[in-house]
């Protein structure tokens, strides 16, 4: 089934080659979870702090069981915590 | 409480908006705001409080300032430069508005003066740049009942939430969004990623508004929302965020029951404001 993936600000490295902008459209296999496909990026669980399918936040409890459904979107944001102090 | 004469011309605009009016501005003049960090997003804080009448505004910090801080710090000036940031930020605040009393930290906020601290405000405003003080703000507050009003930038993006998890509903805290911090090293800070200065100023003015609402308690809260800000796609984005069950702060079977955790994380690595 295909995902399309939104990943933002420093995860846009994570993209694979071909992807648009922030986005690309995955092939993952049925039954994918928000963790598989983070795997599936090579992308470690610690950058993603905010998970959103289909546009609605998903806790982190949750990322493990959330089974995506075919055309679905995940987007994905890196966690900051910058001041601009140093 | 009465206004002198100045009083009433400097807070005109605020007075007039019959969500101020008289008794908010009263209200701005007695609140007490802690801000963490006199850096990039605590300028304008500082500034736009200040000139708010926010009546008590703390500062911590225990850097100086340096030259390479100008590009975005606009509270701070080049004649300035080798002096503790908490007393050229005073300067800057009673150059504009002598209603407003500064009580400068100069020092880190820790495991050890994190209650002591809060414990004198009405609310914390966080412009911290790393993750250990971020969490260590978070539970403190939690443990405190302590509304927050959190800002974070890095290069072109910045984020901005406002948590008060000690309250019933829907509103989570930073735990239940993030569960601990990334290893070190993972994600870049400002000096290691680079900031384009006025992404401070955005987002620091956002924050300074969502702190002033608080304090007046107008407007719809950011408690439960997050507002993400990607300034080269020139888009905003708010996302509905939720208190999570399995929070270990403020979740159903909560493991953090005090600050402890923050202690043996400190002898690894010192939690720094700068």
């Amino acid at each position: 089934m295909k995902v399309t993936v939104k990943l933002f600000a420093l995860l846009s490295r994570y993209l694979p080659p071909g992807a648009s902008k922030n986005q690309a459209v995955l092939e993952v296999d049925e039954g994918a979870t928000p963790t598989a496909i983070m795997s599936q990026l090579n992308l470690p669980r610690e950058y993603c702090h905010l998970v959103l399918v289909n546009g609605v936040y998903l806790e982190p409890s949750a990322r493990e069981a959330h089974i995506l459904n075919d055309n679905d979107t995940l987007a994905m944001w890196p966690p900051i915590a910058g001041g601009g102090n140093a | 409480m009465d206004f002198n004469e100045s009083q009433i011309e400097r807070y005109a605009r605020h007075i007039i908006l019959p969500e101020v009016g008289g008794t908010g501005q009263a209200k701005l003049l007695q609140s007490k705001v802690l801000v963490v960090g006199a850096g990039g997003l605590g300028s304008p804080l500082l500034l736009y409080l200040a000139a708010a009448g926010v009546g008590t505004l703390g500062v911590i910090d225990d850097d100086a300032v340096s030259l390479s801080n100008l590009q975005r710090q606009i509270i701070h000036k080049t004649a300035r430069l080798g002096t503790p940031k908490t007393e050229s930020a005073l300067g800057a605040i009673a150059e504009i508005n002598s209603d407003v009393t500064v009580i400068p930290h100069t020092e880190r906020l820790t495991v050890d003066n994190v209650m002591a601290r809060f414990a004198d405000y009405d609310l914390v405003a966080d412009g911290s740049d790393n993750f250990a003080t971020r969490f260590l703000i978070n539970d403190a507050c939690y443990f405190s009942k302590t509304t927050l009003v959190s800002g974070a930038i890095l290069r072109f993006d910045g984020q901005l939430a406002t948590f008060k998890a000690h309250l019933e509903g829907n509103n989570p805290s930073y735990r239940c969004i993030f569960r601990e911090p990334p290893p070190p090293g993972l994600i870049p800070s400002c000096a290691e990623g680079g900031i384009l200065g006025a992404i401070a100023g955005t987002v620091g003015s956002l924050q300074a508004t969502e702190v002033l609402k608080e304090l007046l308690g107008i407007g719809d809260s950011l408690s439960g929302q997050l507002l993400i800000y990607d300034a080269l796609g020139a888009t905003f984005r708010q996302i509905r965020v939720k208190r999570d069950p399995m929070c270990p702060l403020c979740g159903e079977n909560a493991t953090i029951k005090d600050l402890s955790l923050h202690r043996a994380a400190a002898q690894d690595e010192p939690c720094a404001v700068s």
